[in-house]
C-alpha cells in the first residue's frame, strides 16, 4: 500500500494544469520545441565579446542567440529586477518535457517503486533541461550554488529518492529567499537527514556528522569560531531530528523523536541551552548559527567567490553587511554582486562543466532532452550531478578540472556533429556565427569552426 | 613470432606498444620503440615510481591494524571491534602483525606481502591538523603541512612541491598522473601533473583539422587552461602509440573490477610502459565510515577487501619492477576510539599508513602506540598523533625519489626518518 504525502504532492503538481491545457492543443508548442531561433551571435566571454556576452555568462548560463542584443536594449537594472524576482511563467516547451518526469511528478513513496538509476537520470534531466531553457536563468545560477553548497550524494542510501523533495523544499523554496529559512528546511530534509546521518543521532553517544557540516560547510565555516566541544553540544541538541518509518506513516517526512532526544542542558557557541528543549535545541542551534557574524562572513565571501572568482574581494564586504542588515535576505546579498563592475570586467573564472555544457547548448541553441547520452558528457567532464560524495559539493577552483578538457573537446566536437543522442543543432543556423568566429568580414561558419570554437580556451571561462 | 620470457621488460613493453606485432621494425633494431622520437625521458633515473592511494573521508585505523591486545580497545568498540587472531572465527580471522597489532582480516591479500618484507605499517600517525574537518585535513595533508591556517590554502601540493624541484628538461608528460577526473591538491600546481579518467578512452574524436585548430589555438596562453590543453595533446600524442584495450595484466594478477583496480591496472600499463611515470596518484572514497561500518563484515569490510585486492593485484602485475617502485597509503585522519550511537565512528585524529615496495623494510608496524586509556587520547577521545605524516612521506621522497632537501617539499619540517626504506 502506498501512501501519499499530500504537501509533496501538491507541489509537484504545480504549474501542471497549465501545461496539460497547453499538451491539450499541442502543435504550437511542439512547433516551439523544434523551432530554431535565429542565430545572430555567439560569446567569446574572455576576449572580444560585448558586456552583454559577459553579464550573460556570469548571471545566466550564458547567452542564447539574440539575447545580448534583447538585454543591451534592457538594460542591466530592468534584467535583474525581473531575474530577481521570477514568476510562474516560463518556457512552455521546458514545462511540456517537466512535465513528463517521474521525479516532477512523484513523492519519494512513489519513485522508490522505480529503479535508482532512472530517477537519478530524471533528475539530472530536469536540472540540464531548466538551466538550457528556463527563462530564469538567475534562479537556475543561484539553484547550482546552493545545491553544491547543501550538496546530497544522491548515491548514499535512498537519497535518489529524496533529491526531488529536497530540490523543491530546500532549494528552489529559499533559493531567493532568506538564508536562515534554507538552513531551517535543509535540517528538516530526508535527503539531508539520510545523506549526513542525522537520522541515526540518538541520545547517548550522539552523532556528530551533520552538527559538523552544519557549522563548518553550511553556516560558519571552518575558522568561525567554533571548537570540537560546540560539535558536540550542536549534535546533542539534533539528537531525535529523524526520518518518519514508523508503520504506516507517510515516509521521508521530517519527524522529531522525542525519545531518542537528548533533553540535557546544552552550551553552544557560549550561549545555555536549558534542558527539556526537545525540538526547540535544534530550532535554537540555526538561529544562534545563522545569526552569527561569522556566518554573514562565509556566506558572502563563498557566494561573490561564485560569481566574480577572486575579483570578489571587493564587493564582498558590501554583500556581507547585506546579510546582516537583512537577517540574511539573498536577493540584498546578490544585488552588489550583480551590480558590480567585476561582473563586467573582472577576471574570468573557470565554467565548470554543467556550466560549460549548458553553454555549449545555449550558445549553438541546442535541442536536447537533457538525456542517458548527453549526461554521459557530462559524466566524463567530471561533474555527474548529484554525485560529489563529499558533503563540500563540487569544487570551484580552476584547478580541480584542469584534466578534463579532452572530455570538453570530445563533447564540442560530437555537439556539433550531431552526435549526442537526444540532442541536436541546426547546421544550417551556424552561418550567421562567421564573423564572429573568423572575424569581420567573414563568410558562414563552418561546423568545425563552431566545434574549434566551443572547445577554446576562451569558452572555457566565465 | 617467438615471445621470450628471459627479458620480463622487453616482453610486457612490447605487448603494449601499439602495432608491435604488425610492423615491430624499430623494435627490433634494437631502438627503444616508438617512443623514441617523442624526445622525453623513458625512465626516471635512479628513481622509484612513486605510488599515492589517498583514502578519502577519514578511514579507521584502529580497526584496520586493531590493536588486539589492549583492553580499552575492546572496551569502547563492544560492537565494531576486531578480536584477537585467536579468538576471531575462521574465514575472517584477523591476521597477526606482531603480536599486538592485527590487520583487518579483509586485507588479506596484502598479508604475503607483508610477511615477505615488502609491506610497512605505520599506526597513530597523521598530521597536526585538530579541526577534525575532512577539507581541512585533506588539504593540509595534500599540501604538505602539518596544518593549515586561514590563508595558507594558497600554496602547492605537496607532490607538485616535488615535481617542480626535480624537473629536468625532457621530462614526460606522463611523468605524474591522477588516475580520476579532477586533479587532486596533492599534485595542484605541479609541472606536468595530469589527471587521467580513463587509459582506455582517452583519445580525441574528429579528424585531423579538428586536432590542429586545438593545437593552434592551444599554442599560446599561460592561464592554467591553456596550459593544460598544451599538456593534453601532449599525453594523447603518448597514449595513441599505445594499446591500453589490448592490456593484459601478468598472470596471476587478477584486479578487481572497482574504480581503485582499474586505476592501479592502469597505473601498471604506464609503469611497464615506460613512459617516464614518476608518480601516479590514485583516491579511494567511502571511508566517513559514521553510521553501521561493521566490523569483520560489512561497509568498512568491503572497503578494505578492494583496497587489499587491488594492491595485491598491482604488486603481483608489476613483478620485479616493484623493486623501484613504492606505494604510500594514506588518509586525512582516524576515527573517534568509542563507537556511537548509529554503530560508527566519528571523525577522530590518528589512523595508520602502509609504504610497500621493494626497498621497504616491512613486515613491521611502525610507531609509537600511545595507548588508549583516557588520559592519553586527545579532546573528546581521540587517538593520539605519535609520529607525523610527513615524517613518512619526506622519507620516501629523500630515499626512493632522489630529493636532496626534503624541506623544499615539507617547509619547516625537523625531519626524523623511521627507518622504513632501504
Amino acid at each position: 500500500m502506498k501512501r501519499d504525502s499530500g504537501i509533496d504532492r501538491r507541489q509537484f503538481l504545480f504549474g501542471a494544469a497549465a501545461v496539460s491545457t497547453l499538451a491539450a492543443g499541442c502543435a504550437p508548442l511542439t512547433q516551439r520545441v523544434a523551432g530554431r531561433r535565429r542565430a545572430e551571435d555567439i560569446s567569446l566571454p574572455k576576449r572580444g565579446g560585448s558586456e552583454a556576452h559577459r553579464f550573460l555568462h556570469r548571471a545566466a548560463f550564458g547567452p542564447i542567440p539574440g539575447e545580448p542584443r534583447r538585454f543591451a536594449e534592457m538594460g542591466r537594472d530592468a534584467y535583474l529586477k525581473a531575474q530577481l524576482h521570477p514568476t510562474d511563467e516560463d518556457d512552455l516547451a521546458m514545462k511540456f518535457l517537466l512535465s513528463r518526469l517521474d521525479v516532477m511528478r512523484m513523492g519519494s513513496a512513489e519513485l522508490r517503486d522505480l529503479p535508482e538509476g532512472h530517477v537519478m537520470r530524471q533528475l539530472r534531466q530536469a536540472a540540464i533541461l531548466r538551466a538550457v531553457y528556463s527563462q530564469w536563468q538567475l534562479r537556475e545560477r543561484v539553484v547550482d550554488f546552493w545545491t553544491n553548497h547543501f550538496n546530497i550524494f544522491a548515491h548514499k542510501g535512498d537519497g535518489a529518492y529524496r533529491k526531488n523533495i529536497d530540490d523543491l523544499m530546500v532549494v528552489r523554496q529559499h533559493a531567493l529567499g532568506k538564508f536562515p529559512d534554507m538552513v531551517r528546511a535543509s535540517a528538516r530534509s530526508s535527503a539531508m537527514l539520510g545523506y549526513l546521518d542525522n537520522q541515526v543521532n540518538r541520545k547517548g553517544v550522539a552523532n556528530e556528522n551533520y552538527a559538523r557540516e552544519l557549522l563548518e560547510l553550511h553556516t560558519l565555516g571552518v575558522y568561525g569560531g567554533y571548537t570540537q566541544k560546540d560539535v558536540s553540544e550542536v549534535a546533542r541538541c539534533f539528537t531525535g531530528w529523524t526520518i518518519e518509518n514508523r508503520f504506516m506513516r507517510p515516509r521521508d517526512r521530517f519527524r522529531f523523536d522525542p525519545n531518542t532526544h537528548d533533553d540535557g542542558e546544552k552550551l553552544v557557541l557560549g550561549q545555555r541551552i536549558p534542558a527539556k528543549g526537545g525540538i526547540e535545541d535544534g530550532n535554537r542551534v540555526i538561529d544562534i548559527v545563522t545569526r552569527h557574524p561569522s556566518c554573514a562572513k562565509f556566506i558572502s565571501t563563498k557566494l561573490t567567490r561564485f560569481f566574480l572568482g577572486d575579483a570578489g574581494e571587493s564587493v564582498q564586504p558590501q554583500v556581507e553587511r547585506a546579510y546582516q542588515d537583512t537577517g540574511g535576505e539573498i536577493v540584498a546579498m546578490l544585488m552588489p554582486i550583480l551590480t558590480s563592475d567585476a561582473m563586467l570586467d573582472g577576471p574570468p573564472v573557470l565554467k565548470r562543466p554543467y556550466d560549460y555544457l549548458v553553454s555549449s547548448l545555449r550558445a549553438l541553441d541546442a535541442q536536447t532532452d537533457g538525456g542517458e547520452a548527453l549526461q554521459a558528457h557530462l559524466d566524463a567532464m567530471g561533474q555527474p550531478l548529484y554525485g560529489w560524495p563529499m558533503p563540500d559539493g563540487y569544487p570551484d577552483r580552476t584547478t580541480a578540472w584542469t584534466g578534463t578538457l579532452l572530455a570538453r573537446w570530445n563533447f564540442a566536437h560530437q555537439l556539433v556533429n550531431n552526435e549526442i543522442g537526444g540532442t541536436s543543432i541546426n547546421p544550417d543556423g551556424l552561418a550567421p556565427y562567421g564573423p564572429l568566429v573568423l572575424g569581420e568580414g567573414a563568410e558562414g561558419a563552418s561546423l568545425g569552426d563552431a566545434a574549434a570554437l566551443l572547445a577554446s580556451p576562451d569558452f572555457q571561462w566565465r | 613470432m617467438q615471445e621470450g620470457c628471459d627479458s620480463y621488460r622487453s616482453w610486457s613493453r612490447r605487448a603494449i606498444l601499439r602495432g608491435a606485432a604488425l610492423g615491430g621494425v624499430a623494435w627490433m633494431a634494437g631502438i627503444p620503440s616508438a617512443l623514441a622520437n617523442l624526445g622525453f625521458r623513458a625512465q626516471p633515473d635512479g628513481r622509484d615510481t612513486l605510488v599515492v592511494v589517498f583514502l578519502r573521508g577519514g578511514a579507521d585505523g584502529l580497526n584496520v591494524v586493531p590493536p588486539y591486545l589492549d583492553d580499552d580497545y575492546h572496551r569502547r568498540r563492544p560492537s565494531l571491534r576486531i578480536r584477537s587472531p585467536k579468538e576471531s572465527a575462521a574465514g575472517t580471522k584477523t591476521l597477526d602483525l606482531d603480536g599486538f597489532f592485527g590487520l583487518h582480516p579483509s586485507m588479506a591479500g596484502l598479508y604475503p606481502l607483508y610477511r615477505e618484507g615488502k609491506m610497512a605499517v605505520i599506526q597513530a600517525v597523521g598530521s597536526a591538523d585538530q579541526t577534525r574537518s575532512h577539507f581541512e585535513a585533506m588539504s593540509a595533508m595534500e599540501r604538505g603541512l602539518a596544518r593549515l591556517g586561514p590563508g595558507s590554502d594558497t600554496s602547492n601540493g605537496w607532490l607538485a612541491r616535488y615535481l617542480n624541484h626535480t624537473a629536468q628538461e625532457g621530462d614526460s608528460p606522463l611523468r605524474a598522473v591522477a588516475i580520476g577526473d579532477l586533479m587532486p591538491d596533492s599534485l595542484r600546481g605541479g609541472l606536468s601533473a595530469m589527471a587521467l579518467p580513463d587509459l582506455g578512452a582517452f583519445r580525441l574524436r574528429g579528424d585531423r583539422s579538428f586536432r590542429e585548430r586545438l593545437i593552434e589555438a592551444y599554442g599560446s596562453g599561460d592561464d592554467a587552461i591553456a596550459t593544460a590543453g598544451r599538456e593534453t595533446l601532449r599525453v594523447l600524442d603518448t597514449l595513441n602509440r599505445l594499446d591500453y584495450a589490448g592490456y593484459r595484466p601478468t598472470s596471476p594478477a587478477v584486479y578487481p573490477s572497482s574504480d581503485l583496480g582499474n586505476a592501479l591496472k592502469q597505473v601498471a600499463f604506464l609503469l611497464k610502459a615506460e613512459v617516464g611515470l614518476e608518480v601516479a596518484f590514485l583516491d579511494k572514497g567511502g571511508w566517513d565510515t559514521h553510521v553501521a561500518q561493521g566490523s569483520t563484515t560489512g561497509w568498512l569490510a568491503g572497503l578494505l577487501e578492494d583496497v587489499g585486492n587491488s594492491l595485491a593485484a598491482f604488486t603481483a602485475d608489476i613483478g620485479s619492477r616493484l623493486g623501484r617502485t613504492t606505494v604510500v597509503v594514506m588518509t586525512e585522519f582516524g576515527r573517534r576510539v568509542y563507537e556511537n550511537s548509529g554503530l560508527g565512528t566519528d571523525h577522530g585524529r590518528a589512523s595508520c599508513m602502509f609504504v610497500m615496495g621493494g626497498s621497504t623494510r616491512g613486515g613491521k608496524v611502525y610507531g609509537d602506540w600511545p595507548t588508549l586509556a583516557d588520559e592519553k587520547l586527545e579532546g573528546t577521545g581521540d587517538l593520539r598523533v605519535t609520529t607525523d605524516y610527513r615524517d613518512v612521506l619526506g622519507e620516501v621522497l629523500t630515499r626512493r625519489m632522489g630529493l636532496d632537501q626534503v624541506d623544499t617539499v615539507f617547509p619547516g619540517l625537523r625531519h626524523r626518518p623511521l627507518g622504513l626504506l632501504a
